[in-house]
């Protein structure tokens, strides 16, 4: 039902009266009205403070007064200690103005026991607009405010269960990255610590093969380093790029005494490969750079050692391709003081599913690496190159 | 060679400190101490007058590495050189530090930031390349960055 201010004559509630004998006869409103389930009542605001006039049946089921309690009273002993003022407020504000309001009450029944109320007030007004009554219905909704209590407080529950278990997974990962960080730590200063070892042994040795196998050694290792370090410096560790450690490891081999002359020509396209492959790949690039530093060129009538050595890397879908070239007198099959070095390279080569070929670029050699790279999100480009 | 560096040693790994000391020798400069703790690095360069000074982070007694650049910048101007595993935690600002040489570093790259940093103390900017592994700091960066 829609209920409006709605235009009634000034005695349009006597006329009911007139009916109270028989229900259904005569005015079929008023009839309905009295026998309706729903609580209706009327107040007559032009009498000393607004009292109620009528009230059905339905009312006093749900309020648990008698007629003769409440008419003629004005509606709020319906309220009670734990009403809300602001309600109340709002209530006596749209009466006041003679507004229509809707709204939710706590209210209490005559044995104190409380009831939420969906409370509809309208004015009645004659053709003149002159406020003749308030027509107000009540609603039982204690069921639904229980409801609405319990999904709130299920909700906060959820909520706080969600926020305890959010933190417990923070705390969790903050354990987790601290221990990270710990063991990266102490990767990084075990591999220093190896790579100090054999570089304070290798110079307390005599003996000049033993000292270019301790050196052998200690490349190795660095190359295991800057790999490690690569990684672990970068905020991605799971991507690999071949073509930054290239340059570094040919631009810190190039700085040693005696090499000075021997020129670099870099050809190198970002190569992002996945971190398992990182640490095969760079220990091979690693062999063929010393290899090619090592024995490609000869001193010449100076007595200095010139040449070039290139190194080019690219990433076509789905594999790496690695050429390191030089311009020296030829190492086809690598000489046999380099053995262990090439069963490295091949081994590796193996292991990461490379074609490996050596090929005479006259002059000099150049060994071309095609391997497939391990599915994975590929980065272009992990760091800018210097 | 000419005017060899006063470097100090900063390194509670007796290891590390050995071949930093091993490698700025062979390189021809002077190691005037080696420090395992804040305290000791602190007194001993109020002794020694050091050109540069190697820093690791984390020292013996805990991640002081920082407060001790700020106290050798502060009371001695020396410039400061931070070794670590883990640069990340460096400050930004790198309390005034050249730069920071990431661990593990190689020998190679060792070798070319002495050099680098030879010339950086002795007469900058620097002209040798920068090594791998070797980061300068924002303020040198700009100061000793190469056209």
């Amino acid at each position: 039902m829609d209920w409006k201010p709605t235009r009634e004559s000034a005695d349009a509630w006597h006329m009911t009266d007139d009916l109270h004998a028989e229900h259904g006869k005569g005015d079929p409103f008023a009839a309905a009205m009295r026998a309706t389930r729903m609580s209706m009542l009327i107040t007559d605001p032009r009498r000393p403070d607004n009292p109620i006039v009528f009230a059905n049946d339905a009312f006093l089921r749900l309020t648990g007064y008698e007629r003769a309690e409440i008419m003629g009273r004005n509606c709020r002993f319906l309220q009670g200690p734990d009403t809300d003022r602001d309600d109340i407020a709002r209530v006596r504000e749209a009466v006041s103005a003679a507004n229509d309001i809707s709204i939710d009450l706590l209210n209490y029944r005559k044995d104190g026991t409380q009831f939420w109320n969906a409370l509809y007030i309208s004015p009645v007004t004659n053709e003149r607009g002159d406020l003749l009554f308030f027509f107000a219905s009540q609603l039982d909704v204690s069921d639904r405010k229980r409801s609405e209590h319990q999904m709130s407080a299920d909700k906060d529950r959820f909520e706080q269960a969600v926020r305890e278990r959010t933190k417990e997974l923070e705390t969790a990962l903050e354990a987790k990255t601290t221990l990270l960080h710990e063991v990266d730590h102490r990767v990084k200063n075990n591999l220093q610590m190896i790579a100090s070892l054999i570089l304070m042994q290798m110079r307390t040795v005599e003996d000049r093969q033993i000292r270019e196998s301790l050196g052998s050694i200690l490349e190795r290792i660095e190359a295991l380093s800057t790999v490690h370090r690569r990684l672990y410096q970068s905020d991605d560790v799971s991507s690999f790029d071949v073509a930054d450690f290239a340059r570094d490891l040919v631009a810190d081999l190039l700085t040693v005494s005696g090499r000075g002359s021997i020129e670099a020509r870099y050809d190198l396209e970002p190569a992002v490969v996945p971190a398992t492959q990182a640490t095969p790949v760079a220990l091979v690039v690693n062999e063929l750079v010393t290899n090619v530093l090592k024995h490609a060129f000869r001193e010449g009538a100076d007595g200095e050692i010139a040449g070039h050595i290139g190194i080019s890397t690219r990433r076509p879908d789905g594999h790496l391709e690695i050429e390191v070239s030089d311009d020296g007198v030829g190492m086809i099959n690598g000489s046999s003081n380099n053995s262990f070095g090439l069963r490295l390279v091949r081994s590796l080569a193996r292991q990461l599913r490379a074609e490996i070929q050596w090929q005479d670029a006259a002059p000099g050699t150049r060994v071309r690496i095609r391997m497939p790279v391990a599915e994975q999100q590929t980065h272009t480009k992990v760091e800018g190159g210097k | 060679m000419n005017e060899p560096l006063n470097v100090l040693i900063v390194e509670d790994e007796a290891l590390l400190a050995m071949e930093l000391e091993g490698l700025v020798e062979e390189a021809g400069h002077k190691v005037v101490g080696w420090a395992t703790s804040s305290d000791e690095a602190c007194t001993m360069v109020d002794q020694a007058d050091a050109d540069l000074a190697f820093v690791d982070i984390h020292l013996n007694d805990g991640p002081t590495g920082v407060r001790v650049a700020d106290y050798i910048r502060e009371r001695h101007g020396s410039m400061v050189v931070f070794m670590t595993a883990n640069p990340k935690r460096i400050p930004e600002h790198f309390a005034g530090a050249i730069g920071v040489m990431a661990k593990p570093y190689t020998m190679n790259g060792l070798l070319t930031a002495l050099r680098y940093l030879y010339e950086g103390v002795r007469r900058p900017p620097p002209t040798t390349t920068l090594p791998a592994g070797f980061t300068l700091s924002p303020t040198y960066s700009r100061q000793w960055a190469r056209v």
